[in-house]
C-alpha cells in the first residue's frame, strides 16, 4: 500500500482503491503460537494496556513471539514503512489506545488498514471515543468493523486499574478476533 | 422550543466526547432548516486531540438525522 494510498484513506469521498473494502480478514480461531504485533499509538498506558492484553494471551490463549511497535504519531494512521513491516512480520495486531478525538479515529483507521492487508486487527478505544472511532470507520466505507471500547480514562490510571482495563479488553477482543480455543 | 431541545439532545454525547479534550461544541441554524457545529478551543484544549473534519462531519450529520436538521458545515478552530 502506498503512502498515498493510506493518506486517501481519510478522504471521505473514499475514492482510493480498496477504500470501500469492508470484508475483515480470515480470522484466526485459535492463537497458539501466533506472532503478535502491539502498535502503542505513544498515548500514556498504551504500552502497559498491551503487555497486560498480551500476557493475557500468553497465558490463556497460547501465542506465540510478541513483537512491539511504536507509532511516530497518535493522531494520524501508522506511517507507511511501519505499516509494511508489521504486515510482513505478524499474524495478528493489537493497537491501543484511542482515548482522544484524534487518536481513536487513527486507532480504528490502522485497524481498517491491517484488516484490509489480511491482517486481522484489535483496535482499542476508550468508551467516551466510540463515537469519533466509529465515525471514522464509517468514513472509510467499513462501518461494521468492530473495535474494543474500555472504560475511560486510561492515561490518568495506575497499574492496577489499567490491568483491569485489560481485564475488560481481552473477551471483546477475543469476540473480534473469531477465537474460542483456550490452551 | 422543542426543534432546539432536539438538537441539543442529538448533540449532547458528543458535546461531553469534546469537552474531555477540552472543547466547546455550539451550534447555530441556517436557512432555516440546517446546523452550524462549531468547535472552540478552551484553555489547555489538547490541540493534537482534536478530531479531523471528515470525521467530525461523519458524526454530525449522522447525530442530527433524527432532528429534522441537516448538517450544513462544521466550523474548527482557526477556521473562522
Amino acid at each position: 500500500m502506498t503512502t498515498s494510498m493510506r493518506e486517501a484513506l481519510l478522504d471521505p469521498t473514499g475514492a482510493a482503491e480498496g477504500a470501500n473494502d469492508s470484508t475483515l480478514s480470515p480470522r484466526p480461531v485459535t492463537l497458539k503460537g501466533l506472532t503478535v504485533g502491539l502498535l502503542d499509538n505513544t498515548k500514556p498506558n498504551s504500552t502497559l494496556l498491551l503487555d497486560e492484553i498480551a500476557a493475557d494471551l500468553k497465558r490463556d490463549y497460547g501465542i506465540g513471539e510478541i513483537k512491539h511497535y511504536v507509532k511516530d504519531y497518535f493522531g494520524t494512521p501508522v506511517k507507511d514503512e511501519l505499516f509494511r513491516q508489521i504486515v510482513s512480520e505478524v499474524d495478528i495486531v493489537i493497537t491501543a489506545v484511542g482515548d482522544c478525538g484524534s487518536c481513536s479515529a487513527a486507532t480504528v483507521a490502522d485497524g481498517i488498514l491491517f484488516e484490509r492487508a489480511g491482517i486481522p486487527t484489535v483496535s482499542i478505544t476508550s468508551d467516551s471515543f466510540a463515537m469519533s472511532g466509529q465515525a471514522m470507520a464509517d468514513v472509510q466505507g467499513f462501518p461494521g468493523f468492530q473495535f474494543v471500547m474500555v472504560q475511560h480514562p486510561v492515561a490518568s490510571l495506575d497499574v492496577e486499574h489499567i490491568r483491569g482495563r485489560a481485564d475488560q479488553a481481552v473477551p471483546d477482543a477475543l469476540r473480534i478476533l473469531g477465537v474460542t480455543e483456550i490452551v | 422550543m422543542s426543534t432546539t431541545v432536539s438538537v441539543d439532545h442529538a448533540l449532547a454525547s458528543f458535546r461531553e466526547m469534546m469537552a474531555t479534550d477540552g472543547y466547546l461544541l455550539t451550534w447555530s441554524e441556517v436557512g432555516g432548516d440546517k446546523v452550524v457545529v462549531k468547535i472552540d478551543a478552551s484553555d489547555g484544549a489538547c490541540e493534537d486531540c482534536l478530531v479531523p473534519l471528515p470525521v467530525m462531519t461523519s458524526i454530525m450529520a449522522k447525530a442530527l438525522d433524527p432532528t429534522g436538521y441537516e448538517l450544513d458545515h462544521v466550523e474548527l478552530p482557526g477556521s473562522h
